[in-house]
């Protein structure tokens, strides 16, 4: 049965239709993205921003809500919006999906699985809203999925910590970033990233006032650069944020390198923030969590979600395990930002924890062999692809078909092709940083994959 | 380590409706303190859900759907005319919206307006976006605004006016004079409203809800935010929404999208036959809502309480304690549950002026309705014997738990 199917939107079109607002980086890359921006809808330019990095409401026309009956002409901007903005883009993923439907493409940008999570966990979810679990949830968490979230940390990392006051429950891994940015990070504290990044850090850092700096992951290996993290590191750095398994590059941070950054998160007194949201997607490697490392535990938030492991990225079941003094500040923040979370979830999402190991093997093995068909389909169609060991992404280089940088190439992928790949260069603090690269995904089903590899193998050409 | 918190984390503290919940629970009071139903939510609005979930509607979505059918029933309610694909955001429940619209509109020092008492969470979502909460108290007995007040209130720094309507914890839905005060106000100094208009289907009596954005000059300055969990007694599902013109709902939904992303997908589309209801839910909604509104009353009343207010919107009463009665609100509260087993909010937390007279903020208490039959005749039966003539409960009336 298919609810409401006039009023739902495509399965590409999972993000909100967000509005271009400040398109990042140099004129010339702007004057890049002009086309890509000209397909979408326009708004109305905010109240221009002394310091904004690129002033992108150039690139924009004035709005369109003068559709808006009772309203005053478009150009009259009665107050302005917070200053915080001018580092929030519009995301790319967005404009992706936008120009894919548009064009009928095969959508291998956006990093969510078109097929459905397992029926246990679903069925779960329908017996609990059957049976009234619909109101108010404890702020931090259900009971039985804190503990849920303690007992699989404990099979994980060899951690026990306390589901009440060590695991806090959020609106997915996105929302646990955002409390924990909020909750731990004072306007002016500097915060090291390692590029390229998920795109929320570093806009939430900048909700938060942080002072940004990031650390460049480079192909092939994309190994984490020791001494220039060593140098980039001081007494003033308040914390340091890694993604293991890496978005967008596959990359899994090694044992040397988290212990390389532990000695200097201990010697300077610098607190750690963990995504790791893909640790279950770990083929090349075994995940480790940078809180098992000795010393580490007591100044890291590891966060971590349902999403991508149980393929229900719309249920926004995610949580931060810290102890309960970097806890009592995530809360903090949580609190005031969503309350609490989806209550029949997180009852579901407690049963999909406890699942037994063979669904994870089976995960594994599933998601290997889609890797290995999209891998070996973009080395065929010419792409020189780069190592991904964890997650579902792979990074590719696009230079050998000429183009001259990663916006221009997966605009041409999609309008030429028709497949849909992820431009990374947003994930950088300086986009030249990305652009001779391509993000694809491979959370798909089989089909689609083959479908989109036939596609890039058929009009693909090196130059 | 305990340093490395944030300022605006430290400043947060935690919430006294909480703390008094967890006694509550301990001795298994009747809960008349939480403002979320204890019975079920309606069958066809779950029955929405878990079709959504079983049709493996379970991936990042968003129901574009929900903007539409909002965007008609403002229009035929209010009057708004707003554009179903630039003027909404859809969050996780009304805090993340609320919280949101903060984060978009409001910069370090920016002063925001808020009527006293208020619901505690705006304050300090104010200051996690380093604004600066300013109050304004409305004036007891009926908590009327006080047009003199509320205009000294404003400064050249003053950003927002957050308007409550219907309010928690007075149970007041503002009159049409009111919110012309209001409307007059925010254009003349130019700034924002927000608006929490969660309880909007539940009024009593002659009230209606206005909806503040309709009123001349305020539709281009208004964020409307408000949820399906009062209306449709889902609480914990997480759907609710902002709507703004369409330059200011982008600014929230590209905060929103790095908050959450997005609100749970098989809710969004249950939202779709919830919101699109049939006239008689809403009527029996109200019907339901007045009847326990009634007996609460007489409950409260019969037990010696003060009502000088009686509630005309939301799902609260803010009773307050008689005069003769030489016992604060925390104490009546803590003695109501320990000897009676009924649960109930001391007022003071929802007070925050520093008023010359706040003799009053700790002689009100809030007593929600939104409760099962059950649960309002099993209060009655623990609350059938008068309080003492100093408030107290002297004897243990309460079952055994």
């Amino acid at each position: 049965m298919n609810l409401a199917t006039s009023a739902t939107t495509t399965t590409t079109t999972p993000r909100h239709g967000l509005m271009p607002l400040n398109p990042s980086s140099s004129s010339a890359a702007s004057s890049l993205r002009r086309p890509l921006f000209a397909s979408l809808r326009k708004i109305s330019p905010l109240t221009p921003m002394a310091s904004a990095p690129a002033s992108a409401s150039a690139a924009l026309s004035t709005a369109a809500s003068a559709d808006n009956g009772a309203a005053k002409p478009a150009e009259k901007q009665p107050v302005q919006v917070a200053k915080r903005l001018e580092k929030f883009k519009t995301t790319i993923f967005t404009q992706m999906s936008m120009l894919a439907v548009k064009h009928g493409a095969i959508n291998l940008g956006q990093g969510f699985p078109n097929f459905d999570g397992p029926d246990f966990v679903k069925e779960a979810a329908i017996k609990a809203i059957s049976a009234g679990k619909n109101q108010y949830a404890r702020g931090y968490g259900v009971p039985e999925l804190n503990s849920a979230v303690a007992e699989r940390f404990l099979k994980d990392s060899g951690l026990q910590v306390d589901p009440d006051k060590e695991v806090t429950v959020t609106s997915g891994c996105t929302e646990a970033i955002a409390a924990t940015i909020l909750g731990l990070i004072n306007p002016g504290d500097e915060v090291i990233l390692f590029a390229p990044f998920y795109d929320s850090y570093e806009a939430t850092l900048s909700m938060a006032g942080a002072d940004v700096k990031a650390i460049t992951l480079r192909p092939p290996d994309f190994a984490v650069p020791l001494e220039e993290l060593k140098a980039a590191v001081s007494k003033n750095t308040r914390a340091i944020m890694i993604n293991t398994p890496h978005n967008p590059t596959g990359k899994m941070f090694t044992r040397e390198e988290l212990e390389f950054i532990a000695d200097l998160c201990k010697e300077n007194d610098v607190l750690l923030f963990a995504d790791e949201v893909y640790d279950k997607l770990a083929f090349e490697a075994d995940h480790i969590s940078m809180a098992s490392i000795p010393g580490m535990y007591e100044r890291t938030v590891t966060m971590n979600s349902l999403g991508k492991t149980f393929s229900l990225t719309g249920w926004k079941i995610g949580w931060a395990i810290a102890p309960p003094h970097l806890t009592w500040g995530v809360r903090q923040a949580h609190s005031f930002l969503t309350f609490a979370t989806s209550t029949p979830m997180q009852s579901a999402a407690a049963a999909a924890l406890r699942a037994p190991e063979s669904y994870f093997e089976e995960l594994k093995r599933d998601y290997g062999a889609k890797k290995a068909l999209l891998v070996d389909g973009l080395k065929a169609a010419g792409f020189i692809v780069y190592p991904s060991s964890g997650t579902y992404f792979v990074m590719v280089d696009h230079t050998p078909f000429g183009f001259d940088n990663d916006v221009e190439f997966c605009e041409y992928l999609i309008r030429e092709v028709g497949v849909v790949a992820i431009p990374p260069s947003v994930f950088y603090l300086n986009p030249e940083d990305g652009k001779n690269l391509v993000r694809f995904t491979f959370c798909k089903d089989d089909d689609t994959l083959r479908a989109a590899v036939d596609r890039m193998k058929a009009k693909l050409r090196k130059k | 380590m305990e340093e490395k918190l944030s300022e605006a984390s430290r400043r947060a503290t935690p919430s006294p409706i909480q703390q008094l919940s967890h006694l509550a629970q301990r001795v298994g009071a009747v809960n008349l303190a939480e403002g979320f139903p204890d019975f079920p939510a309606p069958a066809h609005v779950k029955a929405a859900a878990t079709a959504a979930i079983a049709a493996d509607l379970n991936q990042y979505r968003h129901v574009q759907g929900i903007c539409d059918v909002l965007a008609e029933t403002m229009k035929r309610d209010h009057g708004l005319r707003v554009d179903p694909l630039t003027d909404f955001a859809i969050c996780c429940g009304q805090s993340e919206a609320f919280a949101a619209a903060i984060f978009a509109i409001i910069d370090p020092g920016d002063e925001v307006l808020l009527f006293d008492p208020a619901y505690e969470t705006y304050q300090t979502c104010i200051e996690l976006a380093r604004g600066v909460p300013v109050y304004v108290p409305l004036d007891p007995p009926s908590w009327t605004l006080n047009e003199d007040k509320f205009l000294k209130s404003f400064t050249s720094r003053t950003k927002a006016v957050i308007l409550n309507s219907p309010h928690n914890p007075t149970g007041k839905v503002f009159s049409k004079e009111e919110l012309l005060v209001i409307s007059k106000a925010c254009r003349k100094m130019d700034c924002f409203a927000i608006t929490d208009e969660v309880y909007e289907y539940i009024t009593y009596d002659e009230n209606k809800h206005i909806s503040l954005a309709s009123l001349p000059g305020m539709q281009e300055r208004t964020i409307i935010t408000s949820s399906l969990s009062k209306t449709y007694s889902v609480t914990g599902w997480r759907i609710g929404w902002a709507c703004a013109v369409a330059n200011i709902a982008a600014a929230i939904r590209n905060i929103h999208v790095k908050l959450t992303d997005s609100a749970p997908a098989p809710f969004q589309e249950a939202a779709l036959i919830a919101l699109t209801s049939t006239p008689d839910y809403y009527e029996s909604l109200k019907t339901d809502y007045a009847v326990r509104r009634n007996f609460i009353l007489q409950l409260l009343k019969n037990y010696g309480l003060h009502i000088s207010f009686e509630p005309q919107g939301s799902v609260f009463v803010f009773a307050e304690l008689p005069k003769s009665w030489q016992i604060s609100d925390i104490d009546f509260v803590t003695n109501l549950i320990n000897n009676a087993g009924v649960a109930a909010v001391p007022g003071r937390g929802f007070f925050h002026t520093d008023s010359d007279d706040q003799s009053y903020h700790h002689r009100y208490v809030r007593f929600a309705f939104c409760k099962s039959d059950e649960t309002l005749k099993a209060a009655a039966q623990k609350m059938m014997k008068p309080a003492e003539s100093n408030g107290r409960v002297l004897h243990d009336t309460a079952q055994s738990s």
